[in-house]
Order: C-alpha cells, then sequence, then structure tokens
C-alpha cells in the first residue's frame, strides 16, 4: 500500500509538472508579445519596454522559467499581469466556485445516471430503455454551450424562472448543473447499464436467486455492489470532461471560477494566470483519481486484498 | 457463454463462409440506426460538398441594412434569406451550408492524423514490444492522466492567428493514445497466433508480416473508433469556435455562428438556435452511423447500444404453443401396475418443453420431457452440453435464462404446478423447499460480499433470528460439509477460497434449511478429481441425512452410475433413455446410453480396450432434423430413424427408451 501510494504520489508530480511546464513554454512561444497587447497600438517601444520589464518577460526565458519553478516550490505563483495581485489568492478566491458546480453535478449526474441505467438495464429492450437510448443518442450529440443557451433563452428569459447568469444564490445553480449534466450523463448511463447488464446474467446473481433472495434485493444489494464499481472509476475519469465543461458553461453563464478566470486569462495573455488556472486543473485531476482509486479499492475486496 | 452454449444456442455461422464484403454490407443495412445515420450523414455530406452551388448567398457577402433579418417563417422573414440573416446582414443559410464544410473537413482530417498516428505507434509498439513500447505506453499514460482539452484550449486561445491546420493539429494529435491502445493489444492477441507464426517461420518480413496478416484484423476497430471520435471532434471544433478559439473570423463556422447568437440572444434567437440544431443533427447522423457500424465490423470492442439484446421475459408463467408439438413425442405410459413399489413421487416433470426465442430463428432447447423424482432418491440427468439438462433443472427452479421460456407441460412439486405459480411464490419455495448448487462456485458467490454476509443473509431470509444467531448457524452449517475453521472462512471472501471450499459453502447455504429438492447442476465438474469425490462424498451425507431428493445433473455417466438410483440420459434436448440404474447400466438399450458408457474408462474394461469416443456432433437445436436426432451418429441407424422421431417404449420395470430398434418390436418387448 505504501509502495502504492508513494508511486502515484511520484506519478502525479510528474504529471503535473510536465503539463505546467508544456505551458510555461507554449505560451512563451505561440503567443505574441504580452506587454505589446497591454499597451495601446501604436505605443513606443521603450515604453513597451517598461512593461515588459515589470511584468519579468524581458529575462532570458530560463530564467523565467527556474523563477517560475522556484515560486511553485515555494508556493508562489507569480503576479497577474493585470493589476499585480497574487495569481494564487485569485485561484483561492474562485476555486470553491467550481468545485461547488463540479460537486454538484457530479452528485445530481450520478443519481440520474445511477436510475436510468439500472431502469434500462431492468427491462432491456423494453420502452423504457428506448427512450433512455434515444436519451444517450440525443444528448451525446447536444453541445452544451449550446444546450445553455437554449436553456438560459427558455427558462431564463422567455418564462423568467431562473437566473439567467451570475452566482446567485441555490436558484443560479439549476440551469449551469443541468447542461454540464446533460454533457455528462450518457458516458454514465450507457455503462451503469451495460455494467449492469453484464451483472444480472452473472453467475452469482442467478446462485442468489436461486437461494430465495427477493428480487429487490438481488438488485439493489447483489446486482448495484458490483455493478456500480465502473461508475466510481468513470466518474473519475469525466472529471476532465467536467472540468472542460466548466469552461464552457462558465463562460456562458458567467460564473465567477477557474475556467472563466482562465478564459479570460487566456483572452488578455495573462501568463501567470493561465499558468495557474491549468496548475489548478491539472492537480484536480489527479488528485481526485487518486482518491477514487483509493474508494474503488475500499468498495471492491479483491482490490483491497490484494494491495495488502 | 458457456450458460448460451448450455441452453443449445450454437454460435453464429462464421461470416467467413460468405464473401465478407458483402456479408458485412447486408449485416449493415439490417440496422435501422446504422440507415438513419447514414442517410442522414450523407445527406450532411452532399450540402457540405455543394455548398457553392446550393448556398443563395455569398457567406462573406454584408448587407448592413439588411442585418439581422428573421427567418422565412417568423414574422418579417422573406426566403430570400431563409435563415435570416446575422448582425453583418450575412445570410445565415449560406454561412451554414459552408459552416459545415469548414467542420468536416476540419474534424475528417484531425481523425484521419489521429488514427495514422495512432496506427503508427500501436503497431509499432505492439510489434517491438521492449523499450519501444514502454517508452509509448508510458507517455500514453501520462497524456492521459491530463485532460488535454483543456490544454488545446489555452494552446488555440493564445495563438494570434488560427487556419484550419492549426486546429487539425490541435485536435487530432492529442487522440493518438486512444486508436494506439487498441491497436496494440490486438496486435499482441494476433502476432502471436499460429498463422502470423507461421509467417514468420517461412520467413516473411515485419513490413509484411504486420500489413498482410495483422493489419486487416486491427483496421477494422481503428475504423470504428474513428467514426465515434468523429462525432466527438466536431462537438470539440464547435466548442473551441465558439469560444472564439476557432478558425479566425470572417470564416464561417457553427460555433462561431452560434457566439454570434449568444450576444444577440433577445432580438434574434435563431441565430443561436440553428447552427446548434445542425451541429447536433450531424454529430447524431454520425454517431448512429458508428454505432451500428460498430456492431458490425467489430462486435469484440462492444462499443453498441443499440445492438439488439435477446428480449427478457419474465420467467415465470408458462406459454403454450401448439405448433411446437413434435411428431414423435408422447409422454411415457402410466406405471404399470405391476412395478415394484417405489417411494413417493416429491417432483413429477410432464412433457416439459422450453425455447429460446432468438432473433431469426427458435432454439428448441428442451423436448417433450418427462421424468420423476422420489423422495430421498438421486436422479441422475446426463447428457452433452447442450443436450438440455441444465435448461430442465432451470426450468424445475424458474429461472431460465432469458429469453427462454416454458412452451408447454407442467411441473408438478408436492402437486403445485410450478410452471403456473406466482413469482412470489417461487421466490418463497427456492431456498427453502428447492434447492439448487451450480458448476461454478466461485462464480456463483457475489464477489465483493464476504462469505459471512451472504449466508447471514440468506439464513435470515429463510429462518429470521438476529444476525448473531444467523452466524452461528453458518458456522455449524459449515462444520456440517467438512470446513473445519468456519469462523476463519466466514469473514472472507469468495476469491479467496478455493473451488472445492466455495462449492462446500454453496452445498452449506443450500442444505441448512433442509429443502426436500437438490439440484445440483455440474456440482463437481470445475474441481479437480480429488476435491470432487470429497465434494460429492459430502452431498451425498448431507442429502442421506435429510433425506433430501438430489437431481445430479452431469456429462459423467460414471459419476451417475456410482451416485444415483435413477438415470436419465438425454439428448438435444429430448429423453434417450430412463430407468433405474442397475437397469440402465447394465442393459443399455439406447445406443447413445451404450455409446455413453462405452466411452467411461472402467475397471472392468482389460487394459488395451481402446476408449471410444462418440463421433459427430450435437444437431444445431434451431434446425432439428424430422427424425431421431442421434440418427446422424447412431451407429445402428435404420432408414426410419431419419423421418420419425421415436416415442418411448417401456422396456423393463420403470426402463423406458426412445428409439426405432425397440418400437419396431414394441409387442415382444412389452412383457
Amino acid at each position: 500500500m505504501l509502495r502504492y501510494t508513494v508511486f502515484r504520489t511520484a506519478q502525479m508530480v510528474v504529471v503535473v509538472f510536465g503539463v505546467v511546464t508544456l505551458v510555461f513554454f507554449i505560451l512563451r512561444f505561440a503567443s505574441g508579445d504580452p506587454a505589446r497587447m497591454m499597451n495601446p497600438p501604436g505605443q513606443p517601444e521603450d515604453i513597451v519596454q517598461l512593461t515588459r520589464e515589470k511584468i519579468g518577460t524581458d529575462k532570458p526565458l530560463m530564467v523565467q522559467y527556474w523563477n517560475y519553478v522556484f515560486g511553485l516550490a515555494r508556493g508562489d505563483l507569480g503576479k497577474s499581469f493585470h493589476g499585480g495581485q497574487p495569481v494564487l489568492n485569485e485561484l483561492l478566491k474562485v476555486f470553491p466556485n467550481t468545485a461547488m458546480l463540479a460537486v454538484t453535478t457530479i452528485l445530481f449526474s450520478s443519481t440520474v445516471a445511477l436510475i436510468l441505467g439500472i431502469g434500462a438495464a431492468l427491462r432491456a429492450n423494453g420502452a423504457f430503455d428506448r427512450l433512455v437510448l434515444v436519451y444517450v443518442a440525443v444528448a451525446l450529440a447536444t453541445p452544451s454551450f449550446w444546450l445553455g443557451i437554449v436553456l438560459v433563452l427558455i427558462f431564463a428569459i422567455t418564462l423568467d424562472w431562473l437566473p439567467a447568469i451570475d452566482m446567485e444564490g441555490p436558484k443560479s445553480f439549476v440551469l449551469p448543473v443541468i447542461t454540464l449534466s446533460v454533457m455528462l450523463t450518457p458516458v454514465l448511463i450507457r455503462t451503469i447499464r451495460q455494467s449492469f447488464l453484464e451483472t444480472l446474467s452473472d453467475d452469482h446473481i442467478r446462485a442468489a436467486r436461486a437461494r430465495g433472495i427477493p428480487e429487490r434485493r438481488v438488485i439493489l444489494v447483489h446486482g448495484l455492489k458490483v455493478a456500480a464499481l465502473p461508475l466510481v472509476t468513470l466518474i473519475g475519469l469525466q472529471l476532465g470532461m467536467i472540468l472542460a465543461g466548466s469552461y464552457v458553461v462558465e463562460y456562458i453563464f458567467n460564473w465567477p471560477g477557474i475556467g472563466k478566470l482562465t478564459l479570460d486569462a487566456v483572452a488578455g495573455r495573462n501568463f501567470p494566470m493561465i499558468q495557474g488556472g491549468v496548475l489548478v486543473a491539472a492537480l484536480a485531476f489527479v488528485i481526485v483519481n487518486f482518491i477514487v482509486d483509493l474508494i474503488y479499492a475500499a468498495l471492491d475486496p479483491r482490490i483491497r486484498m490484494s494491495a495488502k | 457463454m458457456t450458460d448460451r452454449a448450455k441452453a443449445g444456442i450454437s454460435p453464429e455461422p462464421e461470416a467467413a463462409a460468405l464473401p465478407a464484403r458483402a456479408h458485412t454490407l447486408r449485416q449493415l443495412l439490417k440496422r435501422r440506426t446504422f440507415i438513419i445515420g447514414a442517410t442522414g450523414l450523407i445527406l450532411i455530406v452532399l450540402i457540405a460538398l455543394f455548398a457553392p452551388f446550393l448556398s443563395p448567398h455569398d457567406p462573406l457577402k454584408q448587407e448592413l441594412a439588411n442585418s439581422l433579418a428573421p427567418p422565412f417563417w417568423a414574422e418579417g422573414g422573406s426566403f430570400d434569406h431563409p435563415l435570416g440573416t446575422d448582425t453583418l446582414g450575412r445570410d445565415v443559410a449560406s454561412r451554414l451550408m459552408y459552416g459545415a464544410r469548414n467542420s468536416l473537413v476540419i474534424a475528417f482530417f484531425a481523425v484521419l492524423l489521429a488514427s495514422v498516428l495512432g496506427l503508427a505507434a500501436g503497431l509499432s509498439a505492439g510489434f517491438s514490444r521492449g523499450w519501444w513500447d514502454s517508452v509509448l505506453m508510458r507517455f500514453g499514460d501520462i497524456q492521459l492522466a491530463f485532460p488535454f482539452i483543456l490544454l488545446a484550449i489555452t494552446i488555440l486561445g493564445i495563438l494570434p492567428d488560427r487556419n484550419a491546420v492549426t486546429l487539425i493539429l490541435v485536435i487530432g494529435i492529442p487522440t493518438w493514445i486512444l486508436y494506439a491502445r487498441v491497436v496494440r493489444s490486438r496486435v499482441l492477441v494476433e502476432r502471436d497466433k499460429d498463422y502470423v507464426l507461421g509467417a514468420k517461420a517461412i520467413g516473411a518480413s515485419r513490413m509484411r508480416q504486420m500489413g498482410r496478416y495483422i493489419l486487416p484484423s486491427v483496421w477494422t476497430a481503428v475504423l470504428v473508433i474513428a467514426m465515434l471520435d468523429f462525432g466527438y471532434v466536431i462537438l470539440l471544433e464547435s466548442t473551441l469556435s465558439f469560444l472564439g478559439f476557432g478558425l479566425t473570423p470572417p470564416t464561417p463556422s457553427w460555433g462561431s455562428i452560434l457566439a454570434e447568437g449568444k450576444r444577440n440572444l433577445l432580438n434574434a434567437p435563431w441565430l443561436a438556435i440553428l447552427p446548434g440544431l445542425a451541429i447536433m443533427v450531424t454529430v447524431l447522423a454520425i454517431n448512429l452511423t458508428a454505432d451500428g457500424a460498430a456492431d458490425v465490423l467489430d462486435p469484440k470492442l462492444k462499443i453498441s447500444v443499440f445492438r439488439r439484446l435477446p428480449q427478457r421475459k419474465p420467467t415465470n408463467g408458462s406459454l403454450t404453443d401448439p405448433e411446437s408439438e413434435d411428431a414423435g413425442s408422447t409422454r411415457p405410459e402410466p406405471a404399470d401396475p405391476k412395478d415394484e413399489v417405489e417411494p413417493p413421487t416429491l417432483l413429477k416433470v410432464c412433457d416439459l418443453s422450453v425455447e429460446f426465442p432468438l432473433e431469426d430463428k427458435v432454439v428448441k432447447a428442451v423436448r417433450h420431457v418427462s421424468f420423476d423424482v422420489h423422495r430421498g432418491r438421486t436422479l441422475g440427468i446426463v447428457g452433452e452440453s447442450g443436450s438440455g439438462k441444465s435448461v430442465s433443472a432451470s426450468s424445475i427452479i424458474q429461472l431460465i435464462e432469458p429469453p427462454g421460456r416454458v412452451t408447454s407441460g407442467e411441473i408438478l412439486f408436492e402437486g403445485r404446478d410450478l410452471t403456473r405459480i406466482s413469482n412470489d411464490d417461487m421466490t418463497q419455495l427456492r431456498g427453502t423447499k428447492i434447492g439448487m448448487i451450480y458448476q461454478n462456485p466461485t462464480s456463483s458467490l457475489n464477489p465483493v460480499l464476504s462469505i459471512g454476509s451472504q449466508m447471514v443473509e440468506t439464513i435470515r431470509l429463510h429462518l429470521k433470528g438476529s444476525p448473531a444467531e444467523a452466524r452461528d448457524i453458518a458456522s455449524r452449517a459449515l462444520l456440517k460439509v467438512g470446513i473445519g475453521n468456519p469462523q476463519a472462512i466466514l469473514s472472507q471472501f469468495p476469491f479467496q477460497l478455493s473451488g472445492g471450499m466455495n462449492q462446500r459453502v454453496m452445498i452449506a447455504l443450500a442444505m441448512h434449511t433442509q429443502p426436500d429438492l437438490l439440484i445440483a447442476d455440474e456440482p463437481s465438474s470445475a474441481l479437480d478429481v480429488t476435491t470432487q469425490a470429497v465434494v460429492l462424498e459430502r452431498l451425498r451425507e448431507i442429502t442421506r441425512e435429510h433425506q433430501t431428493s438430489l437431481i445430479l445433473i452431469t456429462h459423467d455417466i460414471a459419476l451417475v452410475a456410482e451416485f444415483a438410483d435413477e438415470i436419465l440420459v438425454m439428448y438435444a434436448g429430448q429423453v434417450c433413455e430412463v430407468g433405474p440404474i442397475r437397469s440402465v447400466i447394465d442393459e443399455a438399450r439406447h445406443p447413445y446410453t451404450r455409446a455413453l458408457l462405452q466411452s467411461v474408462p472402467r475397471a472392468e474394461i482389460e487394459s488395451g480396450t481402446r476408449l471410444q469416443a462418440i463421433p459427430g456432433e450435437l444437431p444445431d437445436p434451431a434446425a432439428l432434423p424430422p427424425g431421431c436426432p442421434f440418427a446422424d451418429r447412431c451407429v445402428s441407424v435404420m432408414d426410419i430413424c431419419r423421418q420419425v422421431n421415436p416415442s418411448q417404449v417401456r422396456v423393463g420395470p420403470h426402463h423406458d427408451v426412445a428409439c426405432h430398434l425397440w418400437s419396431s418390436n414394441k409387442n415382444e418387448e412389452k412383457v
């Protein structure tokens, strides 16, 4: 177990470090000069040079990189190009908003997916199953940014039931969470349905029925315990999709989260802020997946025992 | 799979027998999802292709005087701009058509790039193994450990100028790993197959081995993944355009039209809705095409969701099908009053037939089978896999695998017809009055629940009592089946125990309620020989002690000879021979029974006598011959055997046989 934790931690460090390094160099090579962008067009070169000195892009590339990595090690993510606030503070300010959105989405999506997936599997080929599969196919093809806009059009503008943008109170969660869930649930439903169908034809389900265990218990205890395992792993893997989706959703709903922060930073060539946003996403992704693996091991004795 | 085999369902006929391409196409055209998807996709591609001819206007031509004109169905709309205009007065219909062009071209080349990269990486990794394989796969792991789309957004966002090539590169390159993994695993499977090894042995070069022998088996997988990826990439591209990271304006793309719509949501909602619909319909068409194709081209990938599954029907309740009457079958004649007195009958199966309706055929797994089980006695049912013995047993406990169903007959257990009682009543009987043990003990126990929790659950269900009491009963039940350390076993999980140990747990689980009938379906086949003997001995002891009737299902006639009081020999869903064990073993009448007996190594047979295997195979249960199903393999086959299915005739006390050898001189035989 200890070896596993050490191995996984090392792997996480490599991944996160690789990602931030990649982003650091891509930003410096592929982007235009941020200092020039921060000045009005036609500004004399010496004034732009002053800006460069202020934000530190005048130094040689490797020096900039060294400073960045050295800062990271001390928990210093640099200062925003615009306004000079410490990046870490800005990230910490908006991180809870994205986290709340993500957690609500995961809870909502898994519940919906469990109900629909199990229901569909229990009556495979039945009317309900067909209906669920049609939903899966349509939802899989729906662009989430479009759905977000259509939802705003219907529920915020036409019906005026829910707030269109900004994060103010529980009501404002409804549309963003639905938008993200329509993106997330098709994959979850498909997996649960498939895994349930497979589990239902397992020998141990047949044997449980043969022992006289009531059908409801066979499905909800014996079936679910086995069939829900893939869901746990899947949610970890889908976190990337949720994060990417939250970029879009935060952009549409003007949600003050990591996604919106990063997109704004990209638009303004605010390098330290972009690096910070990507760092948070990378960290969240690897840490959540590590936790998911631990949960999986706790749920499945086959893994738990072999890890000891 | 084993269940299907048991049910007598033969695998699909080999596709290779038909001209492969025509066959695949025909299979594809049978799928409704594929037809709908492919038709839609072709239409969209045609529109994109002929956009210059179809579009009413130049997509870039601005008409500022006529900005945000509504579509034709709205007030003030006209057919000059059927779908309205955008803020700069550009024709939306034309922009959508050209947008389709851009989206499809970018997606197509991104997918092509990814699949070529992935194919090359997968092939080389799988073929070389070694360090190159490790490097590629570790790199892939790291890439998969981070959602690459976030990086794509960042990269595209900061580029000052984006054209189709940058988009193709940024979208295409990251997905190589999806293809590489599948290709690599296929190569690893294929490269050790005989025909590739053979090619290697005759000196085929590496390139030739790859190109000629391995590529054909991986290209379908790549094609299927590419099609699924295609839909995703179109969504991704439009998302990027929407965020403003797509093609540099004014090039039309669905995402950028939508973004403009977002800014004019209040006064021109169609501007946002229409491109979204276009994206949705396109991706839906692609996904449906891919889904249908996945199932036909590469069923191993198991991606398809719209595949027709076998119909699930409630297992209880019999359906009578008058057309299923077979010519030659009858119920056994009524018991002769002169026969010796037998213990009372516990279970009486009469004229039982079970069918599995499949997509295009009906598998008759059990046909007009009748037998009795007496109190305290053991009935052995013998037959090859596919003979219908397991299906007969499953119908007693009313747990036939879907879509199987009882089509005729009755199963009388203590006078109640089990094919007609309610689900709840049947659940009540299971585990209390009728117990069942299956072939694979380890997979018959829930893998994630401990032995203890499964036993306590079952015991509390049947005997009530507190968890502690149930645990007590459980450990006593385990002691009875010869498990010396029940407390330790109770806290363990099935995967930690041996097959023999698990089977003892299963016996303890089935026997703690002292049922009247225990059905053991190949209880020892999955165990090694020494464990087999121990488990069977325990089974015999415990059923004797409780006066439990036992149905022992096996393919091993020697086992039945040792353990059973009566024997039922089944072939292709029918009864061949049934009777008291001594009578049948010593005076086997049916050529199949004789052949089975000859195939068993016996001490009496002097060494040097060769064991006789029965040549031939079971007939296809979906296309049974009109005559005796055993005719093709029978050494004594006569003309009549191929025309008429023999009925059962009595050849001795309680000894019946279904064979024309005996029915032709029926009158003399019947003493």
